[in-house]
């Protein structure tokens, strides 16, 4: 298989960050050839993340549309966030797709999911992982107790609000709220060490 | 480390997942937009969690890149409002400001005992010696504005002015001193609909004379679809 198809795994060397800086500072002056070519370096990590939140091909391309948006009119703002360039665009990325996953559920109907394909190969548990970080925050998941551990990708991932992961785990939330800060204060400890 | 640091970092990682909602969020975010120091948790929190996001690429369609290019991209483009209006061109010797806005929320996803939308915007000057983070708030009707870079001569203060489209530019209020500024808006920037611009510039101490900017202006903003008051 020589050729790449829509969907396909994408070469796996992570976009260099000089470039995708430099990139990001010529979109934040308006120029459009910088955002045609920050878009063919940097879509592909993008649309990975559309496709693990909204599992649906469809919504994870708007969710695509609407990130490259954001990042056309708010590329000025990324020297003021601090974030290095990848964590810039993979966090508007998610949040992105967490907002249309959001909107998704507080309007469809439970029918409504029936006919949506699955994201080939998208699920956490197939996925293997990209960078030393995202070893490293797996690792440091896998510390934490398993309840902990999917409180936060439950939240992160899949975008659900304290009542539903209290619900999906069966504990008050109250209970949710404590598990889930103890959680992230061990993951904090764990990946700053 | 302390107990009120602890909370500030939940509350900060809590942000970052899109754990909090309704008032605590809106309340949080503001302090995300004025508070540099908690700004800074929030920023290492959402580091942090990114990394479960890098996954391995997946190639888009292509009819993703080509609606994009169309939608960002007509063939007619309006000229920016203060282009149009020369209002500010004239007083800024045509400087360009670089000018971002970003609409942080929106109300049509919470209830109907919701708060009005809170718009953020940054003003910064072409020669890039001069930033500041404008929240305008409409649930208040105020705008919080905090610098990030530069600030008024010596012996000189900034005044902050605002305009909706095709009116001239009103003052909102002084900043003699200080990294922030909260400032309440006046009934007609209130009222504006649509496009709201916001400018900051450099004026003698107890503001311009002639009720227009009459100093450097640093930069000005455009807020899109801004909502009116009431």
């Amino acid at each position: 298989m020589t050729e790449a198809k829509e969907g396909d795994r994408a070469d796996n060397t992570p976009p260099p960050q000089d470039r995708v800086e430099g990139l990001i500072a010529r979109v934040s002056l308006g120029e459009r050839a910088a955002l045609a070519e920050l878009y063919d370096l940097t879509s592909a990590k993008l649309y990975a993340v559309s496709l693990r939140v909204l599992r649906e091909r469809q919504s994870a391309e708007d969710a695509m549309h609407d990130t490259c948006v954001k990042i056309w009119k708010n590329a000025g703002r990324y020297r003021v966030t601090g974030h290095s360039p990848m964590t810039w665009l993979i966090t508007i990325a998610r949040n992105t797709a967490i907002d249309r996953l959001r909107a998704r559920r507080s309007h469809a109907h439970v029918g409504d999911y029936e006919d949506t394909l699955a994201a080939p190969g998208q699920t956490p548990e197939q996925a293997t992982i990209a960078a030393s970080d995202a070893r490293r925050i797996v690792a440091c998941l896998d510390t934490l107790p398993e309840d902990r551990r999917a409180a936060i990708t439950g939240a992160y991932l899949d975008g659900q609000s304290y009542a539903e992961l209290a619900e999906a785990a069966k504990v008050p939330l109250n209970t949710m709220r404590t598990w889930l800060r103890r959680g992230l204060i061990a993951l904090r400890e764990c990946m700053d060490r | 480390m302390t107990q009120s640091h602890d909370d500030d970092e939940m509350l900060a990682a809590e942000l970052a997942l899109g754990l909090l909602e309704g008032d605590e969020r809106d309340r949080v975010q503001r302090r995300a937009a004025t508070d540099p120091g908690f700004a800074g948790l929030v920023r290492g929190w959402e580091t942090r969690l990114s990394t479960m996001a890098d996954l391995p690429p997946v190639t888009a369609p292509f009819s993703v890149k080509a609606a994009l290019m169309a939608d960002l991209f007509p063939e007619t483009v309006k000229p920016p409002i203060w282009k149009r209006l020369g209002v500010w061109q004239a007083l800024t010797g045509g400087a360009v400001a670089v000018a971002l806005v970003l609409v942080l929320t929106l109300t049509p996803l919470r209830g109907p005992n919701t708060t009005g939308p809170l718009y953020t915007a940054e003003i910064t000057s072409d020669i890039g010696d001069f930033r500041v983070v404008a929240v305008v708030d409409k649930s208040r009707q105020e705008v919080i504005l905090t610098r990030t870079l530069g600030g008024a001569p010596e012996g000189r203060i900034l005044q902050v002015w605002a305009h909706g489209p095709d009116e001239p530019a009103q003052s909102v209020g002084l900043w003699p001193a200080g990294e922030s500024i909260r400032l309440p808006l006046p009934p007609d920037i209130a009222a504006v609909r649509g496009t709201l611009t916001l400018g900051v510039s450099e004026e003698p101490p107890g503001g311009s004379l002639t009720g227009s900017p009459s100093g450097r202006v640093f930069g000005t903003v455009d807020i899109a679809n801004v909502i009116g008051a009431g």
